[in-house]
C-alpha cells in the first residue's frame, strides 16, 4: 500500500509539474482509518497528499463528466469500468482524461468491520498479507482481509484496470468467471417469497436518492423518477411499489452500464440490497447479450447491438 | 400539315401484381401519371397468396401491404380493376390503348368493403385464391387486405344477374347503395407515353403429367397450395393438415422441378424459384409443428444461386434437418396400407431405385408465361421466346423489341420477387427515360385552404361515432357511446353516423368543425390504417391540421371480435374512444419540413452498371457525377469476351464508354476516390481524392467487385491453370494454349459455397458452360470435363446446359468433402475427381484446366463507403438492401442506392437491369422540387439531453447525431422515419417523437 | 364474479396491427379484454410504459411488433 502510495505521488506530481494534465483526482486519507476520501489535487505540493489504502471505495469516474480541463485520475478497476462506459457515452473526452490504473484487490467495508467489533472504535489499522489488524483504544483484533471486503469487492472479477495509460504496481492475478450464485438463489425462490423480500427491502427506501447520486452512470439531466409530463411513477417514499419500481427502472437503464462497483449499496444509508437488483441486471446482460460493461473500448451497447443469436426467451414463438 | 404530337407524360403498366405495383408507384413518385390496369378485382398478383416469403421468413402480406395501401391511394396512380388491354397502336411517346374493363356490379367508390353482402349472399363457389381448398361466396373480396377495398360480383356465378328476378339478398344488406346487377362492361381509351407489361406469371399445369397423381391422390398438392395452408388467413387458418382428412401431416415431401428442366413437355428452362420456395415451405411446416415434422425434397440440382440462399440452403439442411434427395422421381402412387399417403418412387444418383412413403407430397411448380399476353402480343408484334416468354433483347435488361413498351417481372423469364422488383424499378426508369420532357405534365396535386393556428386555444374536441352500417351498431351501443363520449372532458361535440367514411359525412364532419369551433376531432369507427388518411384529409380540407385527428378502432378490433358480447363489447368501445379523445387533447399540429434539394447525381464506379445508370440518369434530365477509381471506364466488363447469350461485350462496353463519354450531362472524374462525405438525401457534398467537391442530391454505389484469386488447384504455379476471365481471353484470342487442347477441365465452386464464402457466386455454372461450348467449337474433337457440385444454369440458360451436354461435353458432379485434386503432371496436370455416378476416381490429365473463381466484394472500398454513407454491408463485404425482398436497391439511409457486383454477384444482363432499377429508384427522389417529410418525427429537449449517444446508436436511418460541439442530438427531419426507438431508449426522457408523445401514449394508459 | 383481467397491448401499426385487424376481418372471436395503442414501431415501446401501465392497474401487458 506504501508502495502504491509512493508511486501515486510520483506519478501524479511528474503529470502535474510537466503540465500534462491540470489536475489528478484520487484519494486522500480521510480523518479515520478507512476513510479515504477523494481529493482533488491541482499542485505538486497538493499532490503530495494523495494515498492508497484500502479505504478508497468511491467510483472516481463520478468526478470526469463533461470536463474541459486536461484530468488524472487515479482509477482501480471498477473506476476504470466506469470510465470505459461513460467515454462510449460521450461523457469523457479520452483526450483529455490520463488514467493512473491501479490494481485493486478490494476496499474493506467499514460496515462489517463495525458489525465485528460491536461498535467498538477503530483508531488504527495495520495489513499483513492475508490478515489485518484493527487496534482500538483497547483492543487489537486480527481478521482475514477477504471477510471484511465490500460484497461488491469479493465478487468483482476486475481488480485490474482494463485501460490505463500508466500501471501502479503489478497486475494482479486473473480471477475465474462469476457464477452469481446469490442471483440465482434469489431466482430459485417462489415469486411470493421475491415479492416479500423486495416489499421488506425497499419499505426501508426514503427516496433520498443517494444511491443515484453515488452512480457515476446516474447522469441524466432529469431523472425518470422526478419528471412531470408524464408522471411515471409516484415520487412518495410511502409506497414501497413505486420504491420497488424507482429502483428497477433505474436498475434498468444501467443496463450494460453497470459495472457492480457498489456505489449505490454503500451510499445507501437504509441498508437497502440494492446489488441484488443490479447483479441480476448485470447478469442478464452478460447472458442476453454477452456484454460486460466497460471490458474494452470496442464493445458497443449492449442495449443497441442486435446479433441473430440472441437468446430472445421473452418472444412468444408459433 | 402534320406535326409529331408531343409526349405523353403517362405510362400504361399493365398487370397490377408486385412488379406492377412498383413500376406504378416509381412512376407516379417520379412526376408520371400511371393507369394501372390489372384483370382480376383487385391488386396484389401472386404475392398476397404466399405465406412466408424467402430468405427473410418475413411474412408476405406484411411487407406488402404497405405498398398496396401506397399504390392504391395514389393521387398519380389510377388503378383500373378488372380491366384487359386490347389493344395498343401509336408510337413511342404517344400511344393510343384500348382497355375493357368489365362490370364489376359493386361501384368501389360507395362499397365500404363491410362484407354484409357476402355473409347473406346463398351461393358458394371454390376460392381461387385459396386455390379451391375452401369456398367464397358469388360476390366477394379476393383477400382480406385487397385494395381497392371494395367487393365485386363473380358475373358467372351470381343468381341475379343470371335470372334479374332472382336472389337479390346482398342488395337488401347493403347500406352504403353500391351493388348494381346492371352495371356494364365499359371500353376505354388512354393516351400514354409508354407501356410497362408486367402481367406475372401462370402455375405450370401439372394435369399433363400424369405420373405425379396430381388429382388421382388428394395428398399430392401444389406448392401454392401448400402456401394457402401454410398462410394464417388461409383456409386452415394456418394449423397445417391435410386437406383430404383433416390429418397432420408427420412426413412431407417436396419433388422439385415440375414442369420445369422438361424438354419432353417443352419446358426445358429452369424456373428458378422453385429451389427456394420448396426450402422455404420445408423449413416454415417445421415450425408450424408442434411435433417433429420430416420433411424431403427430391431435386437434381439445388439452384440457391441469390443473395443469401445458399445460407437458407445451409441453414435448412444443417440447422432445420431438411432432408435433400438427389434424386429422379418416377411416380407418385398411392401407398398400399389404406393411409391416403403417398408412395413415390425414385432413382437415385447411383441409379439405384428407391420407394418412401409420405402423408403428403408437395408439387413444386415451375412458372408459365401469362397466357393472355401471348394474344396480345402477336396484335402488339412483340416478340416473345420458344417459351412464350418476352426475354428483353440483349444488355438492356427490360426492354422489348417495341420501341417504348417495356418488360418486368415473370413475363420476362421466371424471376424471383427482389428480381422482379427490380426490373419493376428498372422499367419505371426505362419507361420514363424518353418522357422527361413531358415529366410532371399528367401528374396532379391536391390544394387545401390555409390551416387555422390553433396554439393557444381550448381544446374543442369532435367525436364520431360510426356504425358502419351493422357491423359496428349490431354488437356495439353506438348511442350509448356517444352519450359516454359527451362526458369526456374537451369533448364539446359528439354525433353517430351510418357510414363516417362517405361522402356525405365526410361534409358533416367539416361543418361540425366549423359549426362547433371543433380543433381536435376522434372518429371512432374502423381501422386507422386503411381509414386514417381519408379522414385527416377531411380535416384539412376543413383549415385543421391533420395530426389534430386521433381514431378509436370500435370495428376491426372491437365489434367484429367480440360479436356475442354486446356488453363488453360496448364497454371496450367506450375504453377505446376515451382512450382515443385523452389523447386527441395533448395532439398538436406537425407541421411538414420541406429543405432545399439538389439534382444532380453522383454514381460511383464506372463499369458497365455505374455507365448505364449515368446514361439513363442523363436522359431523365439530371446532372451526373460519374467517379471511377481506375484510369478507365468499363471495370470487370472489360475483361469479358463473351456475353452469356452470345453478346459482343467489348463492342457492347465501348459503346457505352463512348456515349458516357460523349453526354455533356455526365461529368466523369478517372483515376479518383471518395474521400470525404457530408450531408444527406438531396444534400450530400462529397469530396475526391482529386480534393474536388460534388454537391449533389442522390448517391448511386455502383463499385463493382473483384474475380477470387485462388489459392488453390495449383493456381500461380501452373501456367495451364487459370481463371475464367483469364481463359476467356485466351479463347477470345484463340490462343494455341487453348486451340491446342485435347482435355479442358472446369472446376466450378472455387472459393464459393466454402467456409470462407458461405454464398454461390450465381454466374460461373452458366459461364462455364457457355466456355465448354466455345472449347467444342473451336476443337470438336476437345473433350471438356466439368466438374461441379450443382449446376445452377438458372432460367433459360438451362438450355445451354442441355446444349453442351448433347455436344459432350462431361459433367462430373463432386462432392464439397471430396474435392478434385489438381496435380503436375507430364506435360500437362492431373485432375482426379471421384465420378458421382460410378463412385470411382477419374484422371484426366488436362492441358487446360479453367477455374470457376468465386466474385468476391471489394471489401476495402466498400468499407469505406458504408461508413461514408452510413449504408451497411453484409458479412461477406457486399452491400446490403434495406430489405431482400422489396427495396433490393435501396438503403435504410434515404437518397443512397446500389447496383450492380457491388450488391452480389450476377450477370451482365442483371447487373443493367439493376442499374436501371437504381435511376428508377433515384428518380422519386430527384423528381421532387424539395424534400418534404410529413413531420412526424423525433425531436429532442435540449435541455434534458445528456448527448450519450444511445438514440444514435439505436437509430435504423442514421438519423440522430450528437453534435459535437453542443452535445446534445439533433435530428435530422428529412431522414427520421418517426419509429421511436430513440424515444423508448432514451433514459433521460429527452427525446420524443411528434405525434406519439410520452405524454400522449401515457394519457391513453391513464384514461384506462 | 368472474375475473376480467385488463390487458394493455402495445402493438406495431405495420405488423402487430395490422394482424389484430385482419383478426377482425377474419371474425375470429376472442375476449374483449384487450385494450390496443397502437404504435410506429415497437421500437416505439419505452419499458416505462409497460411499468405505467401495470402501475396504473393493468394485469398484463403485451408488446408485439
Amino acid at each position: 500500500m506504501q508502495k502504491l502510495t509512493a508511486q501515486i505521488k510520483d506519478a501524479a506530481k511528474k503529470l502535474l509539474e510537466e503540465k500534462k494534465v491540470d489536475l489528478v483526482i484520487g484519494f486522500a486519507e480521510g480523518s479515520l482509518p478507512l476513510r479515504g476520501t477523494p481529493f482533488f489535487a491541482r499542485t505538486s505540493e497538493e499532490a503530495d497528499k494523495l494515498t492508497w489504502s484500502r479505504g478508497c471505495e468511491n467510483n472516481l469516474a463520478n468526478y470526469l463528466r463533461k470536463r474541459e480541463d486536461k484530468v488524472a485520475v487515479v482509477a482501480k478497476g471498477c473506476d476504470v469500468r466506469s470510465i470505459v462506459a461513460l467515454i462510449k457515452e460521450n461523457q469523457i473526452n479520452r483526450d483529455n482524461l490520463y488514467i493512473i490504473g491501479v490494481p485493486c484487490n478490494g476496499m474493506i467495508d467499514r460496515k462489517k468491520v463495525n458489525a465485528m467489533l460491536g461498535g467498538r472504535e477503530v483508531l488504527a489499522m495495520e495489513e499483513n498479507g492475508d490478515t489485518v489488524v484493527l487496534k482500538g483504544k483497547d483492543f487489537s483484533e486480527t481478521v482475514n482481509i477477504t471477510d471484511l471486503l465490500h460484497s461488491s469487492c469479493q465478487d468483482c472479477r476486475y481488480g485490474n484496470p482494463v485501460v490505463y495509460d500508466e500501471l501502479m504496481g503489478e497486475l494482479l492475478p486473473e480471477k475465474g468467471e462469476d457464477d452469481f450464485a446469490d442471483v440465482k438463489e434469489f431466482a430459485a425462490k417462489s415469486a411470493a417469497e421475491r415479492r416479500a423480500y423486495l416489499a421488506k427491502e425497499f419499505s426501508k427506501c426514503i427516496r433520498c436518492y443517494a444511491c443515484r447520486n453515488a452512480c457515476p452512470m446516474c447522469y441524466c439531466e432529469e431523472c425518470f423518477v422526478d419528471c412531470s409530463q408524464p408522471e411515471w411513477i409516484g415520487k412518495s417514499a410511502a409506497n414501497t411499489e413505486d420504491n420497488i419500481l424507482f429502483q428497477v427502472v433505474r436498475v434498468f437503464h444501467s443496463a450494460g452500464r453497470c459495472a457492480d462497483c457498489g456505489a449505490c449499496e454503500r451510499a445507501c444509508p437504509m441498508g437497502i440490497n440494492l446489488r441484488l437488483l443490479t447483479r441480476k441486471m448485470v447478469n442478464d446482460v452478460k447472458e442476453l447479450f454477452n456484454a460486460e460493461t466497460g471490458v474494452n473500448m470496442d464493445d458497443k451497447a449492449a442495449l443497441a447491438t442486435f446479433t441473430a443469436n440472441d437468446p430472445e426467451p421473452f418472444l412468444v414463438k408459433e | 400539315m402534320s406535326t409529331k404530337p408531343d409526349k405523353v407524360g403517362a405510362v400504361l403498366v399493365v398487370g397490377a401484381g408486385i412488379a406492377g405495383i412498383q413500376a406504378s408507384l416509381d412512376l407516379a413518385e417520379s412526376g408520371y401519371y400511371v393507369y394501372l390496369v390489372e384483370k382480376s378485382p383487385a391488386i396484389g398478383g401472386t404475392m398476397p397468396m404466399l405465406d412466408k416469403t424467402f430468405p427473410t421468413n418475413d411474412c408476405s402480406m406484411c411487407i406488402l401491404s404497405p405498398k398496396l395501401v401506397d399504390c392504391g391511394r395514389h393521387l398519380n396512380v389510377n388503378t383500373i380493376t378488372n380491366a384487359e388491354v386490347v389493344d395498343i397502336q401509336g408510337e413511342p411517346g404517344n400511344f393510343k390503348v384500348t382497355v375493357k374493363q368489365k362490370a364489376r356490379f359493386v361501384d368501389p367508390e360507395k362499397c365500404t368493403g363491410c362484407g354484409s353482402c357476402a355473409e347473406e349472399c346463398p351461393v358458394k363457389v371454390d376460392d381461387e385464391f385459396n386455390q379451391g381448398l375452401n369456398k367464397r361466396k358469388a360476390i366477394y373480396k379476393q383477400y382480406a387486405q385487397a385494395y381497392p377495398n371494395a367487393y365485386a360480383i363473380d358475373a358467372s356465378k351470381c343468381l341475379k344477374i343470371k335470372k334479374p328476378k332472382a336472389c337479390g339478398k346482398c342488395l337488401e344488406v347493403c347500406q352504403a347503395d353500391a351493388i348494381n346487377h346492371q352495371m356494364q362492361d365499359e371500353t376505354k381509351e388512354i393516351a400514354v407515353g409508354s407501356v410497362i407489361l408486367c402481367p406475372g406469371f401462370e402455375k405450370f399445369d401439372v394435369s399433363q403429367l400424369a405420373y405425379y397423381g396430381y388429382g388421382k391422390l388428394p395428398n399430392v398438392l401444389t406448392s401454392l397450395e401448400f402456401e394457402r395452408i401454410l398462410s394464417a388467413s388461409g383456409p386452415f387458418g394456418g394449423h397445417l393438415q391435410r386437406p383430404s382428412d383433416g390429418k397432420e401431416p408427420q412426413k412431407i415431401a417436396w419433388i422439385q422441378c415440375v414442369g420445369s428442366r422438361n424438354c419432353r413437355i417443352e419446358h426445358g428452362y429452369c424456373s428458378s424459384v422453385c429451389c427456394m420456395y420448396a426450402i422455404k415451405e420445408a423449413v416454415i411446416a417445421k415450425e408450424h409443428t408442434h411435433y417433429p415434422l420430416d420433411t424431403a425434397i427430391f431435386f437434381m440440382d439445388m439452384r440457391t444461386y441469390g443473395k443469401d440462399f445458399e445460407k437458407y440452403y445451409d441453414r435448412a439442411r444443417l440447422e432445420n434437418g431438411v432432408r435433400f434427395i438427389r434424386s429422379r422421381v418416377f411416380e407418385v402412387m398411392e401407398a398400399d396400407d389404406g393411409s391416403g399417403n403417398c408412395r413415390i418412387r425414385y432413382s437415385n444418383e447411383d441409379g439405384s431405385i428407391g420407394y418412401e412413403d409420405f402423408d403428403l407430397v408437395v408439387l413444386s411448380l415451375g412458372l408459365e408465361p401469362a397466357s393472355e399476353m401471348v394474344e396480345l402480343a402477336g396484335k402488339l408484334g412483340l416478340e416473345l421466346n420458344k417459351f412464350n416468354f418476352c426475354e428483353p433483347p440483349a444488355l438492356t435488361g427490360v426492354a422489348t423489341n417495341k420501341p417504348g413498351v417495356f418488360v418486368a417481372g415473370a413475363f420476362s423469364g421466371p424471376r424471383d420477387i427482389p428480381e422482379t422488383v427490380m426490373q419493376a424499378s428498372a422499367a419505371a426508369a426505362a419507361s420514363a427515360a424518353d418522357l422527361a420532357s413531358a415529366r410532371g405534365t399528367m401528374t396532379k396535386a391536391k390544394e387545401y385552404p390555409a390551416e387555422k393556428d390553433v396554439a393557444g386555444e381550448i381544446i374543442r374536441t369532435g367525436v364520431f361515432v360510426c356504425h358502419c352500417g351493422i357491423n359496428i351498431g349490431s354488437v356495439v351501443n353506438v348511442p350509448e357511446v356517444v352519450e359516454f363520449a359527451k362526458t369526456l372532458p374537451g369533448v364539446v361535440f359528439a354525433d353517430e353516423k351510418m357510414y363516417a367514411c362517405s361522402q356525405d359525412t365526410s361534409a358533416q364532419i367539416k361543418e361540425a368543425i366549423e359549426q362547433y369551433g371543433l380543433n381536435r376531432v376522434v372518429v371512432a369507427s374502423c381501422s386507422p390504417r386503411t381509414h386514417e388518411p381519408m379522414f385527416q384529409e377531411t380535416l384539412k380540407e376543413a383549415g385543421l391540421n391533420p395530426n389534430l385527428f386521433e381514431m378509436a378502432n370500435i370495428r376491426d378490433q372491437c365489434s367484429w371480435v367480440h360479436m356475442n358480447e354486446p356488453e363488453k363489447a360496448t364497454a371496450k368501445a367506450k375504453d377505446l374512444v376515451k382512450m382515443a379523445v385523452s389523447k386527441a387533447a395533448l395532439l398538436e399540429p406537425i407541421d411538414g419540413v420541406t429543405l432545399d434539394m439538389n439534382h444532380d447525381a453522383l454514381v460511383i464506379g464506372g463499369g458497365v452498371s455505374g455507365m448505364t445508370s449515368a446514361i439513363n440518369l442523363s436522359k431523365q434530365g439530371y446532372k451526373v457525377y460519374l467517379v471511377e477509381k481506375a484510369e478507365t471506364l468499363g471495370g470487370i466488363a472489360n475483361r469479358l469476351r463473351f456475353g452469356m447469350r452470345g453478346e459482343d461485350v467489348p463492342a457492347f462496353v465501348s459503346d457505352l464508354v463512348a456515349q458516357v463519354n460523349a453526354d455533356a450531362n455526365i461529368k466523369i472524374f478517372t483515376g479518383a476516390e471518395i474521400t470525404d462525405v457530408h450531408g444527406f438525401v438531396g444534400n450530400f457534398e462529397t469530396t475526391l481524392s482529386s480534393g474536388e467537391v460534388i454537391q449533389h442530391g442522390v448517391t448511386i454505389i455502383s463499385t463493382g467487385a473483384e474475380e477470387y484469386k485462388p489459392t488453390e488447384y495449383l493456381y500461380g504455379q501452373s501456367d495451364r491453370v487459370m481463371t475464367l476471365l483469364e481463359l476467356e481471353g485466351l479463347l477470345a484470342a484463340k490462343d494455341s494454349k487453348v486451340t491446342g487442347a485435347k482435355n479442358v477441365v472446369f472446376i466450378q465452386c472455387v472459393g464459393s459455397r466454402d467456409e470462407e464464402r458461405p454464398y454461390c457466386s450465381r454466374i460461373c455454372c452458366t459461364k462455364s458452360v457457355k466456355q465448354a461450348l466455345k472449347v467444342k467449337e473451336i476443337n470438336p474433337d476437345a473433350n471438356v470435363f466439368v466438374l461441379y457440385r450443382d449446376i445452377r444454369t438458372y432460367g433459360f440458360f438451362e438450355e445451354m446446359y442441355r446444349e453442351a451436354r448433347n455436344k459432350g461435353v462431361i459433367f462430373i458432379r463432386y462432392t464439397v468433402d471430396n474435392k478434385p485434386v489438381v496435380e503436375s503432371g507430364a506435360g500437362g496436370v492431373k485432375v482426379t475427381v471421384t465420378d458421382h455416378v460410378l463412385g470411382v476416381p477419374v484422371e484426366i490429365n488436362a492441358d487446360v484446366v479453367g477455374l470457376a473463381a468465386a466474385i468476391v466484394a471489394a471489401k476495402d472500398t466498400n468499407t469505406k463507403l458504408s461508413k461514408f454513407y452510413k449504408v451497411p454491408l453484409n458479412q461477406e463485404g457486399f452491400f446490403l438492401e434495406a430489405h431482400m425482398k422489396l427495396r433490393p436497391v435501396d438503403f435504410g439511409t434515404d437518397g443512397v442506392f446500389m447496383c450492380g457486383l457491388a450488391h452480389g454477384p450476377k450477370n451482365l444482363e442483371e447487373n443493367i437491369s439493376q442499374a436501371k432499377a437504381a435511376v428508377g429508384r433515384a428518380c422519386t427522389v430527384l423528381a421532387k422540387d424539395s424534400i418534404s417529410v410529413e413531420g412526424k418525427s423525433a425531436f429532442v429537449n435540449k435541455k434534458k439531453c445528456a448527448g450519450c449517444g444511445e438514440c444514435e446508436s439505436v437509430c435504423p436511418a442514421k438519423a440522430v447525431q450528437v453534435d459535437p460541439e453542443e452535445k446534445v442530438a439533433v435530428v435530422n427531419e428529412a431522414l427520421c422515419k418517426g419509429c421511436g426507438a430513440c424515444a423508448s431508449s432514451c433514459r433521460c426522457g429527452a427525446i420524443n417523437v411528434k405525434g406519439c408523445t410520452n405524454q400522449q401514449l401515457v394519457a391513453m394508459i391513464n384514461a384506462l | 364474479m368472474k375475473f376480467e383481467p385488463k390487458i394493455v397491448a402495445f402493438l406495431c401499426n405495420w405488423c402487430s396491427y395490422a394482424g389484430a385487424d385482419l383478426a377482425g376481418i377474419g371474425r375470429i372471436q376472442y375476449p374483449p379484454n384487450i385494450r390496443v395503442i397502437r404504435i410506429p414501431c415497437s421500437g416505439r415501446i419505452n419499458p416505462l410504459f409497460i411499468i405505467k401501465a401495470l402501475r396504473h392497474g393493468a394485469d398484463a401487458v403485451l408488446t408485439s411488433g
